[in-house]
């Protein structure tokens, strides 16, 4: 989950407002910042039951709300939920976390040994940063109406339905969407042309430019959220999203019984993992409150719950075991080791390569 | 008696508007009510009445701006009834002067030549005309709001008399001047009327307006007309109770007929406890109630020991000191109450009359009217 | 040196504490003054410091004025690059050209459709012009981002208007309307129509009837009294409506966002991306400062115009 819509941002940021700030409070209390559904329904108030801390729970749909929100500082919270990658690095370059007190994390060994390796390069010693939930970035598809446009034998795991543009343009009247984050699009372009994904070069920014601009007539719209519903109710038929909000529109066409099916692929070209970590600000106000609460989150039976309702992988080995089977074997969510072999990791830009890399995206979307 | 529908001038003449029994409604209300009525060219002619009489509403349908509910309007032979008022070749100086607050003076007379597309060169030359006759040419570029209240009577004015219409409409010209202006406006009116041989026709409330300025007035009430006269004849001869009241200050006394003999008419009245000889013509039934109308200038202070009709005795009970006269409230035994005037022909005169004196009071058959509606 | 003293003392009574001692009539006077100071001069003012300083990754993400070069002694960095940036990428001067336009045509549009509501409203029958606004201010009850959703539903493919359409014959293939600036035009006439019908009808009810009467009595067709008559004396209410929307909508950004495809580049959209995906504050207030300048700048030049106006009146 890097980038969710702007759209609920307005909403999220309208909806903060009242809540951050607070914290002279007789009981003890503890404000946690995360993505909203990113947690089961009865975790809070299990927690508060278990040790007596409040919860003040309060959510946002995109990294960049929450990035502002601690750049701003004072934010009030004592527990955020950023993904890793190309954000805690900087931010703790910026010096917005306080390093973890392991000793009060005694469910720390639960974590999947390989993810806290993973994460060792941007957050070394893993000092920082607990991993959370993991997923990936693929394709969404509209089986039926893709297979009736582009016949039964085309494969459907690829990049190239949306960034070949002789197929891009059969697909178009269906409607293809791109999720409105640079860093996720300019990857899977890479991984179309097999190039790179990490080549923040001016030379590689300009590859994956052409490589988006040669289908940007056939792409209906840039967005990171809408697509959920947009799949589900048969609006467009491919979309390139996060793993479990596709999951979660197959699930919702179900529901609907609409004749829509929805699948997702990790495409075999190479799909961006990413991964979910709880951080805790440099200012927050109950530290020790922050650290009880990951400690909760760490136990197996705990997050194998949580995984259960979001449909996302968590990053804890000893929860495996406890999530359900119906999810646990779902190739979306726990993929096979054939399909991680190509995952790729995304690296993070200098901000001057960031930059670069949002004014290009900015012309790309505007077609300029 | 002589024909009263024609002005004394224009027996001849073919009318330049006709209304022919015109009525309004609005709603149940009836504001015009069954009004003929016959202009001829050349006339100051004046709508007279108090407000709610009709004359503004009547006026309007002359303008075009209210349609009647029955009747026709012609106007210069030419059925105009439901001719909108840009089509109708007359114009009409509002109340309000409306004049347009987002143009100059010379824009806002050269409103109507624009619209009929006068060419450029003589339509200047027409609003320098206009401004030079209402005298407003140093103020020609100011906006309405930059002028005083007379000024922009006079924008007014000179707007609606810019297209040289054969007929003027006014409605209530004066009303927004203070009294100072208006008088000095009645004559500016008049005689700027005379010069362009224009027809007016004047909506106003107040009848010594109407006497000063019109050739004709119409007195109306409650959507009828009342009586249609010269100012001279309404004044002198009014035809009923209400017409005598509205025109000046006048004394009505209530009897009834006793003799008739020629052109002459004795009443009996209770309210001076005598008979009244009065000069009328028309033939009138014996005991038949009337009113005696006689006006306060028309009536003489005699010697005490006077006797004869048309005399009575009273006592002196107020005074009003008016500059040119006085106005003596006298009361009759009867309680009955009669006004005279004298003029003060002497400044600072001892007063020859004052309070609760007894005075005998007396005037000539033909200086009272009688009254029969 | 008694004329320094004058001015020294007048300068005195003109300082808000001192009015309110002196004199309670100017504190009232001086009421809007404080809030204009304490809620758009004293924000701007950060906003214009903060666009003349650096972006770096910190907290707060930008480098402060006035820092302290060694042992106490300071130094004022003012930084003109983001102004510079911002006259130098064709990618600002392009938003900036396209919010002009789709502010610019928006506001026509919403003139068009306005006016005439606004007209028939004023005309109506007294009994029915308060529930008539009534029901233009009724939309107001409900979110304005809720009302703008609801535009997505109808608009797109499989919406409301296409599925009509369709089932009617009229069309064999959904109109693209969503994602394409038609539906941003839509979306911002539906938003802002009641800030053009609600000062047109306040300038309208004020016209005076007599005055059209009198353009009628002078020869004026019911069309050209409109010409010559409503339409000037409603400037005032016209100019107030275009403000009201072309102000807001220049630096709109939900509408865009929501409804408009990816070509909608607006100036409100490139401050969020500056804001929120560059972390580049110090650029984001360069924009914000530019728009704001931009858009006070046509205001104070039709009020000098005004004013100039009037006097040159008074004089002659």
């Amino acid at each position: 989950m890097t980038n969710w819509s702007l759209r609920f941002n307005i909403l999220a940021a309208a909806l903060t407002l009242g809540l951050s700030g607070v914290n002279a409070q007789a009981q003890e209390t503890v404000h946690v910042y995360n993505w909203s559904d990113y947690i089961a329904p009865d975790t809070i108030a299990n927690f508060e039951k278990a040790s007596g801390i409040k919860v003040v729970y309060d959510v946002y749909d995109s990294n960049e709300v929450l990035e502002a929100k601690l750049l701003a500082g004072k934010s009030g919270y004592d527990l955020a939920f950023p993904t890793a990658r190309p954000f805690i690095d900087r931010h703790i370059r910026a010096g917005l976390y306080q390093q973890l007190d392991k000793s009060q994390l005694n469910n720390y060994a639960n974590l999947d040994k390989q993810i806290l390796e993973s994460l060792n390069d941007i957050d070394p010693n893993n000092a920082y940063a607990v991993p959370y939930m993991w997923g990936t970035t693929g394709i969404g598809i509209n089986v039926k109406k893709v297979k009736e446009i582009l016949g039964d034998e085309m494969p459907l795991d690829s990049w190239s339905l949306i960034f070949d543009p002789k197929i891009a343009q059969k697909l178009a009247g269906c409607g293809i969407s791109l999720m409105d984050d640079a860093t996720e699009v300019f990857a899977a372009a890479h991984a179309y042309k097999g190039e790179a994904n990490d080549d923040y070069t001016k030379g590689g920014i300009a590859a994956a430019t052409d490589t988006i601009t040669a289908v940007r007539p056939y792409i209906r719209y840039f967005h990171s959220s809408q697509y959920i519903n947009d799949l589900a109710n048969g609006d467009v038929c491919v979309a390139h999203g996060y793993s479990g909000d596709i999951l979660q529109a197959r699930d919702r066409a179900m529901e609907a019984k609409n004749g829509v099916e929805v699948a997702y692929f990790a495409p075999k070209e190479g799909a961006v993992v990413w991964t979910d970590v709880m951080v805790i600000p440099a200012d927050a106000p109950n530290p020790k409150a922050a650290h009880a609460f990951i400690n909760y989150l760490l136990e197996p039976k705990v997050i194998a719950e949580i995984s259960n309702t979001v449909a996302y992988a968590n990053a804890n080995s000893a929860a495996t075991p406890l999530v359900d089977e119906a999810v646990r074997n779902d190739q979306g969510i726990y993929p096979p080791e054939a399909t991680r072999a190509n995952f790729m990791v995304l690296k993070t830009p200098s901000d001057k390569q960031a930059r670069n890399i949002n004014r290009a995206w900015t012309r790309i979307k505007t077609g300029q | 008696m002589t024909d009263v529908s024609k002005p004394a001038n224009a027996e001849h003449a073919q009318p330049i508007v006709r209304i022919e029994q015109v009525t309004k409604t609005f709603g149940n209300v009836y504001a015009v009510d069954d009004v003929s009525l016959n202009i001829y060219p050349g006339e100051f002619f004046s709508l007279l009445g108090s407000s709610g009489c009709g004359k503004s509403t009547l006026l309007r349908m002359l303008a075009g701006f209210e349609t009647p509910t029955h009747g026709r309007i012609y106007l210069d032979g030419q059925d105009v009834t439901d001719l909108p008022p840009y089509e109708r070749p007359l114009n009409i100086m509002l109340q309000s002067y409306a004049l347009f607050p987002h143009m100059t003076v010379e824009d806002n007379i050269a409103f109507g030549l624009k619209m009929e597309k006068m060419p450029k060169a003589e339509r200047d030359e027409r609003v320098r005309e206009m401004l030079a006759l209402v005298q407003i040419e140093k103020f020609a570029k100011r906006k309405p709001h930059q002028l005083s209240g007379g000024q922009r009577q006079r924008v007014a004015l000179a707007r609606s008399l810019a297209k040289h219409p054969k007929i003027l409409l006014l409605d209530e010209p004066l009303g927004a001047l203070d009294k100072k202006l208006r008088e000095q406006t009645q004559f500016e009116l008049v005689n700027i009327q005379e010069r362009l041989g224009i027809t007016f026709i004047v909506v106003t409330h107040d009848q010594e307006e109407a006497m000063t300025m019109s050739s004709r007035i119409a007195l109306m009430r409650d959507g009828r007309i009342e009586q249609v006269d010269a100012p001279r004849r309404l004044y002198e001869y009014p035809e009923s109770r209400f017409a005598a009241e509205f025109i000046g200050s006048i004394n009505l006394i209530d009897g009834h007929v006793v003799k008739q003999e020629d052109d002459q008419v004795w009443v009996q009245s209770e309210q001076i406890d005598g008979l009244l000889q009065v000069r009328h013509s028309q033939p009138l039934v014996n005991d038949m109630a009337v009113t005696v109308a006689v006006r306060p200038e028309k009536i003489q202070v005699v010697p005490a020991l006077s006797q004869g009709s048309n005399t009575v005795q009273g006592v002196i009970k107020e005074i009003a000191y008016l500059g040119d006269v006085s106005i003596y409230h006298v009361e009759l035994p009867s309680g009955k109450r009669v006004m005279f005037t004298q003029s003060n022909i002497q400044a600072l005169a001892e007063q020859p009359m004052t309070w609760n004196d007894s005075v005998t009071l007396t005037w000539q058959p033909n200086a009272c009217g009688i009254l029969v509606k | 040196m008694s004329g320094g003293q004058m001015s020294a003392l007048k300068l005195a009574q003109r300082l808000p504490g001192a009015a309110f001692l002196s004199n309670g009539r100017h504190w009232i006077i001086g009421l809007p003054w404080l809030w204009l100071t304490l809620f758009f001069l004293l924000p701007f003012l950060f906003v214009l410091k903060i666009s003349l300083s650096e972006a770096v990754l910190a907290q707060p993400p930008y480098l402060p004025f006035i820092r302290e070069i060694e042992d106490g002694a300071m130094t004022l960095v003012v930084n003109f690059g983001n102004y510079m940036l911002l006259f130098e990428d064709p990618l600002y001067r392009t938003a900036l050209l396209n919010s002009v336009e789709i502010a610019a045509i928006s506001t026509l549009l919403a003139l068009i459709i306005g006016y005439p509501m606004a007209y028939a409203i004023a005309r109506a029958p007294q009994a029915w012009r308060l529930p008539l606004l009534m029901l233009i201010i009724l939309p107001f009850w409900t979110s304005f981002l809720i009302r703008v959703y609801a535009w997505i539903g109808i608009l797109k493919n499989n919406g409301l208007i296409n599925n009509t359409l369709m089932s009617l014959g009229l069309i064999d293939q959904p109109l693209e309307i969503l994602y394409t600036p038609t539906a941003i035009y839509i979306g911002i006439i539906y938003s802002y129509l009641p800030f053009v019908i609600l000062p047109l009808y306040a300038t309208l009810i004020r016209l005076d009837d007599s005055l059209l009467e009198a353009a009628a009595d002078l020869g004026c067709r019911p069309w050209k009294q409109f010409l010559t008559i409503t339409l000037p004396l409603s400037m005032p209410g016209i100019i107030a409506a275009a403000m009201l929307v072309f102000i807001p909508v220049m630096g709109e950004f939900v509408i865009p966002d929501l409804l408009g495809g990816p070509n909608a580049l607006m100036i409100g959209k490139l401050m969020w991306t500056e804001f929120f995906n560059n972390k580049d504050w110090p650029l984001a207030s360069a924009l914000a400062a530019v728009l704001l300048v931009l858009l006070i700048i046509p205001f104070v030049l039709w009020r000098h115009y005004e004013q100039r106006q009037e006097q040159q009146g008074e004089a002659r």
